[in-house]
């Protein structure tokens, strides 16, 4: 069994949002990384499941910090195919591809649902239909028997059940397992653990980014409601009434 | 003509209201077990300007599949579309970005409750021949039948001011008409009101809902940990000093045990 | 023959303590002695409760005058001349009679008395060690004053037979108890040893597992335990109904360690939620009489379950994440951590700015909880007043990592501690003053260990000072204020005076029953404010207690004590006001 984890490195907000001066990314100047809850089970999925288990990210010389936090619980190597841009997912995809094809073929590949970031919900669905493998999505369960994979899928209240021949790709959320807290050994033997970087450069974006900006009326005072109409009111345009 | 994909819900409605400020829209569903890659194919081979769909799970999984196949750059979550330039959502709702769409036809999944709903008039089947791509076997209910406190979109959470395990009727009543879970405070589960499984906080649960109601809780940073993931948070506290405040985005003064009994009340009236 | 068999049992317990891991307390060699005058000698720790503590002194000082009557009576059954001198006959005597009235006093606490401290321990053994006593002096009483070598030989006869049995029994204090008392910590006593991580793959064992990985003053502490049972007394969690005994955990590391079990000893010879439920408050440590470190045997414990088996509490997993990658326990934005000085203008270290003379280190609890900021609002405005010149480091100050290190995470820890260090040392700091006592206790003894080393005052010492100085005059007004001691000031840093000082000038003190050193745990510590809690609260029970004094005010100097009693207060339905000495202090001044 050999299966590859694609992981990005996203900064942990929680806060109000800060930009750069130019507009173009988050300001992450005091900011810890991590990778997203998808995706840390999706890595403990993998190391389950047994056998050789690779993560793969694309992103900045600084991700080898979330590569190794994956090896810290089990992964065996790493590849960082190394940018210091950020990339659309059609891109992102392109580059995962081309690095899987120089790779033995994976039996699987794991992805989260979406980035906790961009939220493109893509990348894992397009790496499949290049490869020409299946692909199921938002996958809260994952049993791999002989030659096949049975997954489960939640749709409100409910669980849809998949089967798909190996290889295939799938997207996972948070869920799915509980991940292991790292043992001191693990993330010391991480250290030595094989890392291949590859240098990567970003070809045109057909997604492109021109600016980010924050939504007007973040970090503002709460707003007062008076009655239960109003409350009413606001949960209706949450959608959520 | 653009081409929107749509069940019968709200984002559905939602997405047609979107699309229509694009153009005349031709609505499109399918019949049957849900097949994403055969669904798309079919999505993929119409003619269209632009192909908009709920940002669903299934809006969002179509499209990307969609693009995959035409290899056509895809815009989840997008808020506005001015010529080339998209608005769309990051963060969970904390971020914007403003991004050139270079592709035809334009794939576009409208982020959840930006828009107004609109009428979505005259719907066509589409026929979707079995592509190979995995499909349903079965669906299996969940037994637990209540919605888990992570995943649920809204959570109703009640605090020390609930002032007891039988007070929390009227949370269960309104977690119920929202269809959302009931969540507590570590003060509640201290004094047995509660299963630790309730607790939202550090040590509890965190919580990812679109709605976090929050009912006679004061706010320790601790439980703040745990309900920050929600995109907003409304908070009821006869305290207008209560640390909740300054972390809320709607706030209602007043006493819970008033507050939420007329809130359930006034929404079952909205109902009918 | 009786001489062998102590000489066997010798011999194996020296080996097992040679054989254990060795600790690096340096010299030291004066505080050594004063603590072996006092807490041996002086027989202090025992003395702070009269009755038991004069029965157990009679005994040992008699056991210490006594000593020379088996020479003696050695001589007399050899046929020697020498005999007893009258004025050490009639001493002796006296000693003699001062150790039955000891064993007397102990027969009636245990019989009669039967102290709740007691539960768990071998009442049996204590038994036969108090009839063997008071044989030994019975005998003596009989050879001196009725004579006959008969009575020597049944003297003699019977300390052979003590001795054989003592290193056998928990009465194997009377040995190393002194040995105990001169490995202790003679300062920094809230400092934790660091452990290496730059070892050999082989040796990828941190923390304590089996007894194999004990250090020496850990076997040593094992071997004096004579469970006595005023760490159970004590114990703010033993009280609460938790599982944690300080006693019984020591015993059973030391059954572990007598049966020379290769098995964990979590799981074995401890159960495991004893070790989690410590809040490492150091009651135990501060009232052992034979200076039993208990914290380091349960952060020993803690270390190898959580960062070798990954093991812990699943609740505190969110705060050692967010400690390593949000630089603060509950994950919020490092961008925010100076938010509540942006009003009161105070000065944010900014990297190659010059160095304050004070650098005033807030804590993430009062830099990010509502409650607690008031603490650190208030020491600012006072700072200002008083013209101190400090700053803060805002988005720069992380985490000490006080609760990882507590919880057992030591790499966690270590990481969080050599990026502040980095930052300080980098700012030119020489000079901090912290809120936290937890902070304070970590950067004043623990950040010397990784090149951190700096003259840390606590916000109420500072203050103090500068109220001394005239430079803040507060006046009187506050009303009745009773003051919380914080563990981690007032037991492992022995800082009880200045916030009195400053409470005696702005209202009317009243003390709780637990007080300075015997102040009882808010229940924060050791990681606690991120843990659940099994039994009833240990908060509750302090607000109580806090309550019983009628007091208008509880002041506290601990952000987490702050959180802790505010929630106690309201959970009792009490009005009492919780407030840091710094917001009363601030108040007064501003009256």
């Amino acid at each position: 069994m050999r299966t590859l984890v694609c992981v990005k490195r996203v900064p942990m907000t929680g806060g109000k949002m800060v930009l750069t001066a130019d507009g173009q990314a988050l300001e992450t100047k005091h900011l810890g990384f991590t990778i997203s809850p998808h995706e840390e089970c999706a890595v403990e999925e993998a190391v389950r499941i047994g056998g050789e288990v690779v993560v793969l990210t694309l992103g900045p010389a600084e991700a080898e910090e979330q590569l190794r936090d994956c090896m810290a619980i089990g992964a065996d190597r790493g590849i960082l195919l190394r940018t210091d841009e950020e990339w659309d997912a059609q891109s992102t995809a392109a580059a995962i591809v081309e690095a899987i094809r120089a790779e033995e073929p994976f039996d699987l590949i794991l992805f989260g649902n979406e980035s906790a970031d961009a939220a493109g919900f893509q990348v894992g669905i397009r790496v499949a239909h290049a490869l020409g493998l299946p692909v199921v999505t938002g996958l809260k369960k994952i049993e791999v028997g002989e030659g096949r994979v049975r997954c489960e899928r939640d749709v409100g209240g409910a669980r849809d059940v998949y089967e798909a021949p190996l290889p295939a790709v799938l997207t996972v959320l948070e869920g799915l397992n509980l991940p292991r807290y790292p043992s001191v050994p693990g993330r010391l033997r991480a250290k030595s653990k094989p890392l291949a970087v590859v240098e990567s450069a970003r070809p045109a974006q057909r997604l492109e980014k021109v600016r980010l900006v924050v939504p007007e009326g973040q970090g503002k005072q709460a707003e007062i409601l008076e009655d239960a109409a109003q409350v009413v009111a606001v949960l209706q345009s949450l959608g959520v009434a | 003509m653009i081409l929107c994909f749509v069940e019968g819900d709200e984002l559905s409605a939602q997405a047609v209201g979107f699309a229509r400020k694009l153009g005349e829209v031709r609505a499109v569903t399918f019949a049957g077990a849900y097949q994403p890659a055969a669904w798309a194919q079919a999505l993929a081979a119409q003619d269209a300007e632009a192909i908009v769909a709920p940002g669903s799970d299934r809006g969002n999984e179509l499209l990307a599949h969609v693009g995959a196949l035409l290899d056509q750059p895809f815009a989840a979550n997008v808020i506005a579309l001015d010529g080339d330039t998209v608005t769309r959502v990051r963060w969970g709702g904390s971020l914007l970005e403003e991004a050139r769409l270079h592709g035809a036809p334009k794939l576009l999944s409208v982020a959840p409750h930006t828009q107004p709903a609109a009428e979505v008039g005259e719907v066509e089947t589409l026929d979707a021949p079995g592509a190979g791509s995995p499909k349903v076997l079965e669906r299996v209910e969940e037994s637990s039948g209540g919605v888990s406190l992570r995943d649920a979109k809204v959570v109703v959470s009640g605090g020390r001011g609930v002032g007891s395990a039988e007070g929390f009727a009227i949370i269960e009543e309104l977690a119920g008409l929202l269809g959302g879970a009931v969540g507590c405070s570590r003060v509640v589960t201290s004094a047995g009101w509660r299963p630790h499984a309730d607790q939202v906080g550090q040590t509890g649960t965190k919580i990812s809902a679109d709605l976090y109601v929050a009912c006679g809780i004061s706010g320790a940073t601790q439980h703040i940990a745990g309900a920050k993931g929600a995109k907003k948070i409304l908070a009821i506290n006869t305290d207008p000093e209560a640390p909740i405040f300054a972390s809320a985005d709607y706030a209602v003064i007043g006493d819970l045990h008033e507050v939420v009994p007329a809130i359930s009340a006034e929404l079952k009236r909205v109902r009918g | 023959m009786c001489g062998g068999v102590f000489a066997r049992r010798a011999l194996f317990l020296t080996r097992l303590v040679v054989d254990a891991k060795p600790l690096d307390r340096p010299g030291d060699v004066p505080r050594r002695v004063v603590a072996e005058a006092e807490i041996v000698l002086g027989q202090k720790k025992l003395l702070q409760r009269l009755v038991p503590g004069l029965m157990h002194a009679f005994i040992f000082w008699g056991f210490i005058v006594l000593f020379p009557t088996i020479v003696l009576a050695a001589i007399d059954v050899a046929g020697g001349a020498v005999g007893t001198p009258e004025w050490y006959r009639v001493l002796s005597d006296v000693f003699a009679v001062l150790v039955l009235v000891g064993v007397a006093t102990a027969v009636v606490i245990r019989k009669v008395v039967r102290p709740a401290r007691f539960a768990g321990s071998h009442l049996g053994e204590a038994d036969l060690i108090l009839g063997l006593i008071a044989l030994v002096v019975v005998t003596l009483l009989l050879w001196h004053e009725v004579g006959g070598i008969g009575f020597a030989w049944a003297h003699l006869i019977v300390i052979g037979v003590f001795l054989a049995y003592l290193p056998h029994s928990k009465h194997l204090h009377i040995a190393t108890a002194a040995v105990n008392v001169w490995m202790a910590r003679t300062r920094k006593r809230g400092r934790l040893e660091p452990l290496r991580f730059d070892v050999p793959d082989e040796e990828l064992r941190f923390g304590v597992a089996t007894i194999a990985d004990l250090t020496r003053k850990e076997v040593v502490d094992a071997f004096s335990c004579t469970e006595c049972g005023r760490c159970q007394d004590v114990c703010p969690a033993h009280a609460t109904g938790k599982l944690l005994s300080p006693k019984l955990l020591i015993m059973g590391v030391r059954d572990q360690l007598f049966a020379q079990s290769a098995e964990p000893i979590v799981g074995n010879g401890v159960p495991e939620d004893m070790i989690w439920d410590c809040v490492t408050c150091g009651a135990c440590v501060e009232v052992c009489p034979v200076s039993i470190e208990h914290i380091d045997h349960i952060v020993d414990l803690r270390r190898s379950r959580l960062m070798v088996d990954s093991s812990f509490p699943p609740e505190a997993e969110p705060m050692l994440r967010d400690v390593e990658r949000a630089s603060n326990p509950w994950g919020k934005p490092q961008t925010e951590r100076a938010a509540w000085a942006a009003e009161l203008g105070v000065r944010v270290l900014e990297p190659g700015d010059p160095a304050p003379e004070y650098l005033y280190w807030v804590g993430c609890a009062a830099s990010f909880d509502e409650r607690a900021k008031k603490s650190a609002e208030s020491t600012a405005k006072l700072l200002q007043k008083a013209g101190v010149d400090f700053a803060i480091l805002g988005p720069r100050e992380g985490c000490t990592g006080d609760p990882a290190r507590r919880m057992g995470n030591e790499y966690v820890f270590q990481a969080a501690a050599e990026q502040n260090v980095a930052t300080l040392n980098e700012q030119g700091v020489t000079k901090i003053v912290a809120s936290c006592p937890h902070c304070f206790n970590t950067l004043a003894n623990e950040y010397g260990d990784f090149g951190g080393s700096y003259e840390v005052m606590h916000h109420t010492e500072l203050l103090a000072q500068l109220v001394d100085e005239g430079r803040l005059a507060p006046v009187a007004g506050a009303g009745s204020i009773t003051y919380h001691d914080s563990c981690y000031l007032a037991r492992h840093n022995d800082v009880r005076m200045e916030p009195r000082k400053l409470l005696n000038v702005i209202g009317q003190p009243v003390e709780m029953k637990r007080t300075g050193k015997n102040t009882f745990c808010c229940g924060a510590g050791g990681a606690h404010m991120w843990m659940e809690e099994r039994g009833s609260q240990i908060n509750v029970e302090r607000a109580r207690e806090a309550a019983e004094t009628g007091a208008e005010t509880l002041a506290v100097a601990c952000p987490f004590c702050t959180v802790m009693l505010d929630d106690g207060v309201r959970e009792n339905g009490s009005e009492m006001r919780v407030a840091d000495v710094a917001t009363l202090l601030a108040e007064s001044l501003e009256a």
